[in-house]
């Protein structure tokens, strides 16, 4: 023991004094680590834990079903179509062209993916090369397509499922359908209007992926079904709308009009049996003008010139935009005043050609003389002057309250979109000159479907209905979700007054301008219409507009029927241009929806001349069946793109005029 | 004047600390389990091999038990023979880094190829073993040599500061700071008097200052660090993804195999961030344990070193026990985002060939001091 012994006994503690110190540093370090961890682990648990889900789950929307439109037979009028998205994974692609002994395996799968997409090469290329990870190489290709590419065996490309709506007849009720966007969004028609019903509610997949969004076996996942819409039921007839849209489109030859549009009804219901305008357009590609010459122009316009031109193609003028009906008019201003009373039908009226209302002269058209007449001849004769006296003699109040329950002051409320109302002069400033010339329907721009809506009413036993395009809502498997029933909206004239009209419309056929449209067997019953409409300058005369309003039969109106040619320059008259194409229409029509005909004797005799049998092409292929009808004096109209016929209207061994129209289905 | 008595005390047979043995080796085994565990989607995705990393962690794990084996049979004396020819041979290999035998990747060149075999070594990890060995033997040589200036202190630093700056220039500044403190902490128990630890201290808030207005790499790591979300593409990214997993882990975890941030989320899941996947799978809970089994290496170790039978012993000890607490704490303090993203690895956890081996074979060197330990070193 010595001085020795103690230092190095003191140098001994002062080391182990140290240990334990450097010992507790890090046991302090530690437990408060482990508060940061558990700050880290409890307090902001929730906050990571949601950055950390953002990041791990991805979201899959499963795209629903869109719902079918269908005639009111359930004729396929539009349909959801499956196709195929082509995704290329690049970093997979790169591996296996990295380890591919091929040099040119590359260049070797463009080649095969060109020809079966087929696209440029240099396309394809450029697509896969500016993109690092993934991309969509391709959208809706056909199964076909799907699986030629599935042949080649690459496994870096992968294929989603996608809807693609199609049209199956093309152009063909285009305004009314309306199209879909390219996210299966209804864009205008029906498709737009019953965009909610159609397009269901789409699924969801909520899965865990890894950073490569492959998906995770383990973790999270929800699957919701998507919800497929419904299908659509139109009150709209496929063989109706064929004879009309062959009528109109037959007729925009002969009359040279801009526009030629029609509109078929049931008065008793108000549903439209057919909608159609010219041109038209094929929804399936309904972003450029289908006709040749048209696309032409319209390729090099400016992208503003060509949205305007699209908008005005999807237009659907007979409810979004209005004319000057003219003469047709003049139903309304006589129904009107016999239901008041201003008028019957003995009166006796004098047309001097001309009439002096406040100090101007209107005349009858061509300046006609029809001298005496009864009410029923001054409609015949689409004479002016009396329709100006009955308009007078209503005087505005009342006539306005009778344009006014023939439902020309508000929007009808028919189920399509952006429907636009009449255009009438203010009853407060009307002038009697004005109040005078609306009476014979000049100043007055109707939309075409309000016309023909006010005319059933007369057909209708004076009861105005709610016009309507849809029948009923249908699920997927058919069953009826939803039905919309014929709507009354209101009693317009009184059946005393309305079956008055009809036998006035009837005469009008018989012995008027609307003579042409008289079918063999039918008590059609009818008003033609010839009017100035307003320039885009604002001035009357270079433009006219010429229609046919018409019912059978007349007994009991079961078939309306609206035909508007736009600038006609063959024939100026609604007789000469209108009224033929109403003829065509009413006769196949009346036929198919077998009202039956009563025949007078004369027009049997006729008849046994001029009919036909129709023959059975059913199963036949499409050739054959086309030679066959024709060597029956018929023609034939084909629906749908198959080779084989499924079905035939109307049926084999009916009797039918020569010339008249055999429509084959093939699928 | 009044001698006190040591408190620390350790009473332990001829076979050396059992304790501290199977401490050692349950980490190890935990470490393979959640090597294979952070790994294996990422070891399918790469290499379409589940175990590719396990397999070799494995391997190096059972190299290092054998490493630990032989070193614990050594009597601890020999390597004060043989110090001097390490401390050498880890300079050249260090040196032999900037020469075409240097394996460079990200940016930095931390690897040396060994010519013929297509292996690689990391001579920064034998860098720690070799200033643990050198400075305890240097500084154990004479009594309190570490408060002589020019014959202790400014030596024993200049013997660091050759290795620090080798490893800085690769750059591998992590390993640089770790071999430095590892340094500081031996001369410290070796009695570094109190105002050159308060220099030091002073000088290291200095150096991280510089750092931060010099920018460069070092730079961009520290911005990344204070705002780990803002550049979450970027430096950042490893940071934020560690943060999610930690964070989704919550106290109890998502259980073993069901992290989700490992499946390519986080980079290199089985480096130096494989705590953050341990946290998320096992939570808070199980990571406070881990933390635990830690510190009672840790208090094993500075027990070994206290009672150890003579200086050399409590240095060694001191560097061996102190490197692996200046790692752990380090690399929790990454993970957590207290510190700037280093590379660090979790001692005995992390995938690392030469860092598991290096330490095994240091912790043997502490089970052989642990056998020559004296009850009291004050009867002598």
């Amino acid at each position: 023991m010595g001085r020795k012994k103690i230092k190095k006994t003191s140098e001994y503690i002062m080391t182990q004094k140290r240990i334990r110190a450097v010992f507790i540093i890090f046991a302090v370090l530690t437990v408060l680590l482990c508060l940061r961890l558990a700050n880290i682990q409890i307090v902001d648990s929730d906050y990571y834990t949601e950055l950390a889900i953002n990041q791990q789950t991805k979201d899959d929307l499963i795209e629903a079903n869109r719902g079918s439109i269908l005639d009111r037979n359930g004729k396929e009028l539009a349909v959801s179509a499956t196709s195929y998205n082509l995704y290329v994974d690049v970093n997979t692609l790169r591996k296996n062209i990295k380890s591919s002994e091929d040099e040119m395996y590359y260049d070797k799968l463009v080649n095969k993916l060109s020809k079966i997409l087929k696209m440029k090469k240099s396309t394809i290329k450029k697509t896969i090369d500016n993109n690092p990870t993934g991309v969509v190489l391709a959208k809706g290709l056909s199964k076909a397509q799907k699986n030629k590419v599935r042949k080649i065996k690459e496994n870096s490309i992968t294929f989603s499922e996608s809807k693609k709506r199609y049209y199956p007849n093309g152009n063909f009720a285009s305004q009314l359908l309306g199209s879909v966007t390219e996210d299966n969004n209804g864009r205008s028609g029906l498709e737009l209007e019953y965009d909610q019903y159609l397009s269901g509610l789409p699924g969801r997949w909520i899965k865990n992926t890894d950073n490569n969004g492959s998906e995770l076996d383990s973790g999270t996942k929800e699957y919701y079904a998507a919800e497929n819409g419904s299908n659509l039921v139109l009150t709209i007839d496929e063989v109706i709308q064929h004879y009309v849209e062959n009528a109109i489109k037959k007729a925009m030859k002969t009359t040279e009009s801009d526009k030629i549009m029609a509109i078929a009804m049931n008065p008793e219901t108000a549903e439209v049996l057919a909608m159609a305008a010219t041109p038209g357009f094929d929804p399936n590609n309904a972003t450029k003008p289908s006709d040749e010459k048209e696309y032409n122009k319209f390729k090099k316009m400016s992208n503003k010139k060509q949205l305007d031109y699209l908008y005005k193609m999807w237009r659907n003028p007979l409810v979004n935009d209005t004319y000057e009906p003219g003469s047709t008019f003049k139903l309304i201003t006589s129904s009107s005043s016999l239901e008041s009373g201003v008028v019957n039908t003995t009166e006796s009226f004098y047309c001097s050609n001309h009439i002096q209302v406040g100090g101007y002269t209107l005349h009858c058209a061509e300046n006609k003389r029809h001298g005496d007449q009864l009410l029923r001849d001054a409609v015949a004769n689409s004479c002016n002057t009396v329709h100006v006296q009955l308009a007078l003699r209503l005087g505005a109040e009342r006539f306005y309250d009778f344009i006014s329950a023939y439902g020309f002051t508000s929007i009808t409320g028919i189920d399509y979109p952006g429907e636009v109302s009449a255009q009438i002069q203010d009853e407060e400033n009307l002038s009697k000159v004005s109040l005078a010339t609306m009476g014979f329907g000049q100043g007055i721009a109707v939309t075409p479907i309000q016309l023909i809506t006010a005319v059933c009413a007369i057909g209708n036993d004076g009861v105005i209905m709610q016009p309507r395009l849809v029948k009923a809502l249908q699920d997927e498997d058919g069953n009826i979700i939803k039905e919309f029933k014929p709507k009354k909206l209101r009693r317009v004239i009184s059946e005393e007054t309305a079956s008055e009209m009809c036998k006035i419309m009837a005469y009008e056929v018989q012995t008027g301008t609307g003579r042409k449209a008289a079918v063999a067997g039918y008590r059609v019953g009818g008003k033609t219409g010839t009017a100035d409409q307003i320039s885009s300058d604002g001035s009357y005369g270079k433009r006219q507009c010429t229609s046919f309003m018409c019912m059978a039969p007349m007994d009991d109106p079961k078939f309306a029927l609206l035909v508007i040619c736009d600038n006609p320059k063959e024939g100026s008259f609604g007789s000469t241009t209108a009224v033929p194409i109403a003829k065509e229409i009413l006769e196949n029509s009346l036929k198919y929806l077998e009202i039956e005909p009563v025949f007078s004797s004369n027009e049997k005799k006729e008849n046994e001349d001029l009919n036909t049998k129709v023959p059975n092409i059913t199963g036949k292929d499409l050739k054959k069946a086309k030679s066959m009808i024709e060597k029956k004096d018929l023609k034939y109209i084909v629906t749908g793109d198959k080779d084989k016929v499924v079905d035939q209207y109307p049926k084999a061994g009916t009797k039918v005029a020569k010339d008249s129209t055999v429509i084959i289905y093939t699928e | 004047m009044k001698i006190k008595k040591p408190k620390l005390k350790l009473n332990i047979g001829k076979t050396g600390d059992f304790a501290l043995i199977v401490t050692v080796i349950l980490l190890s085994l935990f470490g393979i389990a959640m090597v294979f565990s952070a790994s294996y989607y990422k070891a399918l995705n790469d290499f379409d091999n589940a175990s590719y990393f396990a397999i070799r962690q494995c391997f190096w794990v059972a190299a290092g038990y054998v490493l630990m084996y032989i070193f614990s049979k050594a009597n601890y004396h020999v390597w004060k023979k043989f110090s001097k020819v390490i401390y050498i041979v880890v300079v050249i290999l260090l040196a032999l880094i900037f020469t075409p035998l240097g394996v460079s990747q990200n940016g930095a060149t931390r690897w040396l190829l060994v010519p013929g075999t297509g292996f690689t070594i990391m001579p920064g990890e034998f860098a720690k073993f070799a200033l643990i060995v050198c400075g305890a033997t240097f500084l154990s040589v004479k009594k309190d040599r570490i408060r002589d200036l020019k014959d202790g202190l400014i030596p024993y630093f200049l013997l660091a500061i050759v290795l620090v700056a080798l490893i800085w220039e690769q750059p591998n500044k992590s390993t640089a700071l770790i071999v430095l403190a590892t340094a500081v902490g031996i001369a410290f128990v070796a009695g570094l008097k109190k105002i050159y630890l308060i220099l030091a201290a002073g000088g290291v808030a200095l150096g991280l200052v510089i750092i931060a207005l010099k920018g460069g790499y070092a730079a961009s790591r520290i911005a990344a660090w204070l705002h780990p979300e803002n550049d979450i593409q970027g430096e950042g990214w490893q940071v934020a993804q560690g943060l999610y997993a930690l964070g989704s882990g919550g106290l109890f975890g998502r259980g073993i195999g069901n992290s989700v941030q490992k499946t390519l989320y986080m980079p290199e899941p089985q480096n130096d961030f494989i705590l953050t996947i341990i946290g998320e799978e096992i939570g808070l809970i199980g990571l406070m344990v881990l933390l635990l089994v830690f510190l009672f290496l840790i208090y094993r170790g500075f027990m070994i070193a206290a009672n150890a039978e003579d200086q050399l012993g409590t240095l060694l000890a001191s560097g061996i026990t102190g490197l692996i607490a200046i790692q752990l704490v380090l690399n929790v303090c990454v993970v957590t985002a207290l510190i700037p993203n280093t590379g660090v690895m979790l001692p005995f956890i992390s995938y690392g060939g030469n860092g598991t081996m290096v330490l095994l074979a240091l912790m043997g060197i502490l089970v052989n001091i642990s056998k020559h330990q004296k009850e009291n070193r004050l009867q002598e």
